[in-house]
């Protein structure tokens, strides 16, 4: 439904994308995760025509509907009217907007709030308009840009329930946030970004078995003993972090090596593998030979490119 | 052009009207203060407009509100011109721009849209000047009101389609502030809006021919003063819609939809 090829994009010597792939398949949420500055919007902003690639394809099969990371509502206009803007744009007039803002009003809380100007809103519930215009022309392929900034927890879990019925009635879904719980939530295929390339993809799962990294910290008073473990560890202070597949009962065997030192244990915390784990992990290893080549880059679009505009498609 | 929809260009007049609804102050005070203004100018042309054309026939005594009534409509007509840029320019501010440009309104369906809004703005604008300024300061109008009213409908054009040019070549709002009432100004003042032609030192005279304002003028003198109907007014009328069509296509040429504008500043 939605297919991205080798995407690249740079702003003068910034590149700011290189050469990024991604698929979201029809009733598909596809994550996209990354810090600020990994490319996300840049991404997202070329996919919904706002910007024009360096080089690289995006094919969608229909009528986007994007909701940018800038707030973006009509404060003059009450809420009704702001999305029956929006649905006019796309072709539903008459009952059919009214019976599409409906739809989409309902679910985002928006309903009791039609008449009222959107600058009289709060913060969050300006976010769910911003969202809910995206949304009103429904659009076969969707895009959210940091969708939850600024919504309440209600609202947010509003909102990942709505996105996941979205997927179920068929919509592609491509969803950009740096909020790690939001995605594991979602559950489905991730991309992560970072520096402008996908260094990671896969289901959460998938990402958890391949990047995450589980581990044992036990915490002493005093400074950490220096023993010997039969598994991977670091010394911090006073823990002694140990990196295992199997957090649990690692946990139980360690107590039992630790000896004399086991009665200064003051606690023992097991840390499953976690997507934010997944993401240091990932972004961690890319770091060093990223910057090496983001260098390499600015260098020679410097040189290369008389306006100082990098092609590194 | 590719799945051009005059119902997209639709929604984005009726938008446009909303936004006049929920906050008509502004276009209030553009219609307010040229009936002020009118009523402090009307008796200083009484004396210059008796000498020059004497009374109408049926003994119809001249008020000054000739002069004043059209030149002042055809100065505000100008000054709109802002508003329109700010409608434009709130558009960056509220970042609705980008959202307008992933939606499926093209940039023609949009110009098209704003257009229509705008004339129909200049239209209202100077109906309620002419209607009301003409019913309180004694305008008698010896031609024909249809002439007026074709004059009124190509000076709009041509103050639109100068809006347009001025808005897509400013990158800030205030640079398409300070450009629309200095041009509001030169045009009014040059092209015989604020005082009569005729009375303007000659460098005034010569720059005026150039100004829209000069025209409309010409084109209101005619119906108003000189007795003329539809056929009297059709050279001011055609250049008008000649220099419409320069400001449009300069509009074209200029306008760039993925150029960030600076709202606030």
């Amino acid at each position: 439904m939605l297919r991205v090829s080798q995407v690249s994009k740079a702003y003068r010597d910034v590149v700011a994308l290189r050469g990024v792939d991604l698929d979201v398949p029809a009733g598909e949420v596809v994550a996209l995760l990354g810090t600020n500055g990994a490319g996300k919007s840049t991404l997202l902003s070329i996919v919904a025509g706002l910007t024009r690639p360096d080089g690289g394809t995006c094919t969608a099969g229909g009528p986007v509907g994007f909701a940018p990371q800038d707030l973006g509502v009509y404060p003059t206009l009450t809420v009704a009217e702001n999305l029956r803007f929006f649905a006019r744009l796309a072709g539903l007039w008459g009952a059919r907007a009214k019976r599409r803002i409906d739809q989409v009003a309902g679910p985002l809380g928006l309903a009791p709030l039609l008449d009222r100007p959107a600058r009289a809103l709060s913060g969050g519930e300006q976010r769910r308009l911003h969202v809910a215009i995206a949304l009103v022309p429904e659009p076969p392929v969707v895009l959210l840009d940091e969708p939850t900034v600024g919504m309440d927890v209600v609202s947010r879990i509003a909102l990942v329930e709505l996105v996941r019925g979205l997927a179920d009635a068929g919509v592609a879904v491509c969803y950009s946030s740096h909020y790690l719980a939001e995605v594991e939530e979602l559950g489905g295929p991730t991309v992560i970004l970072d520096r402008g390339r996908v260094v990671a993809r896969g289901t959460v799962r998938e990402l958890l078995r391949d990047h995450g990294e589980s581990r044992v910290d036990l915490t002493f008073t005093g400074p950490a003993p220096d023993i010997a473990l039969p598994w991977p560890t670091r010394r911090e202070e006073r823990t002694v972090r140990i990196v295992t597949d199997s957090p649990q009962i690692t946990a139980v065997r360690a107590i039992n090596e630790l000896g004399e030192a086991a009665q200064r244990l003051q606690s023992v915390e097991i840390r499953p593998a976690s997507l934010e784990s997944v993401f240091l992990n990932v972004t961690a290893s890319e770091t060093s030979e990223t910057s090496d080549e983001l260098n390499a880059s600015a260098e020679s679009a410097a040189s290369n490119e008389p306006d100082g505009v990098a092609s590194d498609a | 052009m590719p799945d051009l929809s005059w119902r997209r260009a639709a929604a984005v007049t009726l938008k446009d009207a909303e936004h006049v609804r929920a906050d008509p102050a502004p276009l209030i005070v553009l219609t307010l203060m040229p009936l002020l203004i009118m009523g402090f100018l009307s008796s200083a042309f009484e004396a210059d407009l008796t000498e020059r054309y004497g009374p109408a026939p049926g003994g119809i005594a001249v008020t000054g509100a000739e002069q004043a009534v059209p030149g002042i409509a055809a100065m505000f007509c100008f000054f709109l011109v802002s508003y329109v840029g700010q409608t434009i320019f709130r558009e960056h501010g509220w970042r609705t721009w980008n959202r307008l440009r992933a939606s499926p309104l093209r940039a023609a369906e949009l110009i098209g849209g704003r257009v229509t809004s705008t004339l129909l703005l200049a239209l209202t604008q100077q109906t309620v000047l002419f209607a009301v300024g003409g019913a309180l300061f004694g305008l008698h109008v010896r031609g024909s009101v249809a002439a007026l009213a074709v004059v009124a409908v190509a000076l709009a054009a041509s103050m639109v389609c100068f809006g347009f040019a001025l808005i897509a070549f400013c990158r800030s709002m205030m640079q398409l502030n300070a450009l629309a009432y200095l041009t509001g100004l030169l045009f009014a003042g040059c092209g015989g809006g604020i005082v009569p032609y005729a009375t303007l030192p000659l460098w005034a005279q010569a720059l005026g021919k150039v100004t829209p304002t000069y025209w409309a003028m010409r084109g209101f003198n005619e119906a108003v003063l000189g007795g003329a109907g539809v056929g009297g007014v059709l050279l001011p009328v055609a250049v008008l819609l000649g220099l419409a069509a320069v400001f449009a296509l300069a509009a074209w040429c200029v306008f760039r939809p993925e150029q960030v504008k600076v709202p606030w500043s």
